[in-house]
């Protein structure tokens, strides 16, 4: 048999949305150090296979400019951090706060046995808010 | 795609396919082998040629070759058989946790019998000593079962030396040799092995179809697990499939033409895969640390990858039709018991890749396969938090 | 080309049924439990197929077990179906394939008692022995074929599944009902969701599909131990790879078959009739179960004066291959213990010679095997 055939796009099956962002990642990575308005929120464990760190560029304007952010964990893990990161561009904290991880599993099709996925996203934007909104004070 | 997973299976040999057509063709070679009129006669014939044919490549007399639905009824009826013809319901059995869940398993249902079952732990490169096997024998051990290649992480195990001390031992000794059989030279004669598993799909033969090796001298009798006409002198009753024998015969038959050279070149695929992802930092080879052929399988390689998660890098590799364990545990999805027993930690049972070779694997297979390993793994890694180079 | 009488002990394979199994004896086509591609091609095949023989048989595809043959699935059926459970009492036909007999008297090992359900002289169940027999104490499980190899004679499975649910209601713990349906399957309809039956076997190479593959249906509710352990296939119940090329011929001859049915049963007993009508012009010739339903293709039968492994013999010589029992039982010398359970004398059950016909077999055969016999009667006679 000939070992090298065409494949096919998603052969796992997974939703398509997850399987787009888990393949392109768009706004991987983070920002450089001390750049001016960054937060930074992170969530997960180690132990349960499932860390995010989100990072949010705010504008002078109270709205994100631009976004990173790196997942350990399952290809959904990865999903939900990539489209938070795209989510979030041009909205202010306020908006960014109703996010519920029920959103989440929705929009990205996470199934219920995965729903541990999206609530890190909710935990590390919310983390990220928190930081936020604690520089704000200061 | 390119398919590294000979070792879940492999394609069938075209010269296995041709040998085994007529049989499936409407104008001859299709009557049951036990019927007594001469179209069944025929097929009898076919199915014994076939059986020589299984017998040689492992050193065995055809008689000693009781055929099966693959390797699964073969150790199912090698241990159930063996210990329920004893009726010893307070036996002892001596096996590893790295075997088949097959064999595995089996231990398991005795033990719900009264049979008591010792399960060795390999040391960290997943071999388990013959001295250990004789530390663990009992008064009352009837049975050794031990597998001879494994099939995750290609460890052989030294079935050759151990048995001629549990024949002295008078102790009954089961090989599932379904990975070494076809790819590691095997002498029956001049092993005492009593029982010995082997399945077709494993090297270029038909799926559902398999055989156990029983030996008839001394004799090593078994309770038979399936009963009815009778067939396969009594040990396993069922109408046989023409075909599949014969297409199992050939096999074995091409397997030992092939063997040393296959095992050569396969030896060396396996090693140009290991070298071309020493490119990454922080890999881990699972199996004997030993180098060449002699504890390890030459078609079997199994990597963990620190840093990254195993979901997301078999999701990652969709061109790449590998395994993450074996194929039966990876359909539900936990991490490797093999490597766990190996002292692996879940991270790095989890985040591993079997890469398994065959006829149909060039170098330019491998290092394709490499490259594209090497890249998701670079990405994964860059896109953990936790990942520090 | 020689004529081919034996269509009870194996079937070629249909011509299209090799087809659709070709891509799978020979393509890239992986181990059903791999997660790649490859792996996941086959699963879908397996699954395919599996609705495939679930419609042939009237079943849900999810009760389908696939098992090697129908010898595998009786086994499953009977020693799942005990294994673990307090012992109390098996009953099977008289008549019953040896893969329900030795099953079931291997039980009596296991601390179960066995008996046999009584079969009168047509073949056919004496349904008030029977109905005595469920009232004598508890019951785990009865088996009674759809159909009989040798004879061809048809049970009926309904009302022996109304009786074992009855005497289970007034004793408050069910008794469950195998129906080995390898013989009736693809010959005449069957329904298991209707037929009140808890598991059912069948087999792939008795209706021109391929050998070393077959099923067991398996009712939600019934708990089985499984026969062989490991791997976890068929959610536990049966482990092994699964044998892909001959699941997927499994389910294009159910296909077939189902489609077929009428065509074929027709066909069968027109030539069934043409060759009963023959051998009632023979001086003495019994036909076994002639008087109760049987299977249209099936006609077993004795010819005075002749043992039966002496006629097969004789017609294969003559290159008609008939069967003189089961084939499984061939050459061993010992009469047929179907005839011996319909309380035949065992002279008579000696001489039996099964003809079981099949969709290819034509009215010149036929006649051809009426001109043969009648030559070795003569021959004989002199």
């Amino acid at each position: 048999m000939d070992s090298v055939i065409p494949s096919e796009t998603n052969p796992f099956g997974y939703p398509e949305t997850i399987w787009r962002l888990f393949q392109e990642t768009p706004r991987a990575g983070g920002f450089p150090p001390d750049t001016e308005g960054v937060v930074t929120g992170e969530a997960g464990s180690h132990a349960s296979r499932a860390v995010l760190r989100l990072q949010l560029r705010f504008d002078e304007k109270g709205r994100v400019a631009d976004a990173r952010f790196r997942a350990y964990g399952c290809p959904s893990t990865i999903a939900v951090g990539a489209w938070i990161a795209g989510w979030c561009l041009g909205k202010t904290a306020f908006t960014l706060s109703g996010l519920q991880s029920a959103d989440l599993r929705q929009t990205l099709e996470i199934s219920y046995d995965r729903a541990h996925c999206a609530m890190v996203g909710e935990d590390a934007l919310r983390a990220a808010l928190d930081r936020y909104s604690g520089e704000q004070k200061t | 795609m390119i398919y590294l997973d000979y070792a879940a299976t492999a394609p069938l040999d075209p010269n296995a396919l041709k040998a085994m057509l007529p049989f499936l063709r409407t104008d001859s070679g299709f009557a049951n082998p036990a019927s007594a009129h001469g179209p069944g006669v025929q097929a009898r014939n076919a199915v014994e040629a076939a059986r020589a044919q299984v017998a040689a490549l492992i050193g065995a007399e055809p008689n000693e070759i009781v055929w099966t639905s693959g390797a699964t009824e073969s150790n199912n009826l090698a241990l159930k058989g063996a210990i329920e013809f004893r009726g010893l319901r307070s036996a002892h059995i001596v096996s590893a946790r790295t075997e088949h869940k097959s064999v595995l398993d089996s231990c398991r249902h005795l033990e719900t019998v009264g049979v008591r079952v010792t399960l060795l732990k390999p040391d960290a490169d997943g071999l388990v000593s013959p001295e250990q096997v004789l530390e663990a024998l009992r008064p009352d051990t009837t049975l050794v079962s031990l597998m001879w290649v494994n099939n995750e992480i290609g460890a052989v195990q030294e079935v050759q030396r151990l048995a001629p001390l549990l024949r002295e031992r008078g102790v009954l000794f089961h090989v599932d040799a379904v990975q070494g059989v076809g790819k590691l030279p095997l002498d029956l004669r001049s092993t005492p092995i009593d029982l010995l598993s082997v399945s077709a799909h494993k090297l270029y033969g038909p799926k559902g179809i398999g055989a156990l090796y029983v030996r008839r001298k001394p004799r090593a009798r078994l309770a038979p697990q399936m009963h009815g006409g009778g067939h396969e002198w009594g040990m396993r009753s069922g109408t046989l499939p023409t075909h599949q024998a014969v297409g199992m015969g050939v096999a074995c038959e091409v397997a030992a033409a092939r063997l040393r050279v296959d095992a050569e070149r396969l030896g060396g695929l396996r090693e140009l895969m290991w070298q071309c992802l020493q490119v990454l930092p922080r890999i881990h080879r699972n199996g004997p640390a030993e180098s060449g052929n002699t504890r390890r399988a030459p078609h079997v390689l199994n990597v963990s990858f620190e840093g990254v998660e195993g979901e997301s890098l078999r999701a990652a590799l969709p061109q790449l039709a590998v395994s993450s364990g074996s194929a039966c545990s990876s359909a539900t999805q936990e991490p490797s018991y093999v490597l766990r027993a190996l002292g692996r930690d879940d991270e790095l049972a989890n985040a591993s890749l079997r890469f398994s070779f065959g006829r149909g694997t060039t170098a330019e297979h491998v290092e394709l396969a490499a490259q594209m390993v090497i890249r998701q793994v670079q990405r994964l890694r860059e896109l953990s938090p936790l990942w520090t180079a | 080309m020689p004529i081919y009488f034996d269509h009870n002990a194996t079937t070629p394979l249909d011509p299209r049924v090799l087809e659709a199994m070709q891509p799978y004896l020979a393509g890239p086509y992986g181990n059903p439990s791999s997660l790649h591609r490859y792996g996941r091609a086959a699963r879908d095949a397996v699954e395919a197929a599996r609705a495939q023989v679930a419609a042939l048989a009237g079943a849900q595809p999810g009760e389908v077990v696939w098992t090697s043959g129908g010898t595998e699935s009786d086994n499953l059926a009977l020693q799942g179906a005990t294994e673990g459970q307090r012992p109390t009492r098996v009953l099977y036909g008289a008549t019953e394939h040896p893969a329900v007999l030795e099953t079931a008297e291997a039980l009596r090992g296991h601390g179960w008692v066995v008996e046999t359900i009584a079969i009168d002289g047509d073949g056919l169940v004496d349904w008030p022995a029977f109905e005595a027999q469920l009232a004598r104490g508890p019951l785990r499980i009865a088996a009674l074929m759809a159909a009989n190899n040798e004879t061809g004679v048809i049970h009926d499975v309904g009302r022996a599944a109304g009786l074992v649910r009855a005497a289970g209601l007034v004793r408050a713990a069910g008794g469950l009902l195998l129906c080995d349906a390898v013989q009736a399957a693809g010959k005449i309809p069957l329904d298991f969701a209707a037929c009140g039956a808890d598991l059912m076997s069948l087999s792939a190479h008795k209706l021109y599909g391929p050998k070393g593959v077959g099923a067991l249906l398996r009712k939600a509710e019934v708990e089985l131990a499984p026969l062989l352990h490991g791997g976890g296939q068929e959610r536990g119940l049966r482990g092994g790879t699964e044998n892909v090329a001959g699941i997927v011929g499994f389910g294009a001859a159910a296909e077939l078959a189902r489609t077929g049915l009428e065509a074929r049963a027709a066909h069968c007993l027109a030539l069934r009739e043409r060759l009963a009508a023959g051998l009632h012009g023979l001086p003495g010739v019994t036909i076994f179960g002639e008087r109760a339903p049987r299977l249209p293709n099936t006609l077993q039968f004795a010819l005075k004066g002749w043992e039966g492994e002496a006629l097969l013999m004789a017609l294969d010589r003559k290159g008609i291959a008939v069967s003189s029992g089961s084939a499984c039982s061939s050459g061993k010398g010992e009469p047929s213990h179907v005839l011996l359970g319909m309380g035949l004398p065992r002279d008579l059950a000696y001489g039996a010679i099964r003809v079981s016909l099949g969709q290819d077999n034509t009215a010149a055969e036929i006649d051809r095997f009426l001109v043969v016999l009648a030559e070795l009667r003569m021959a004989a006679a002199a």
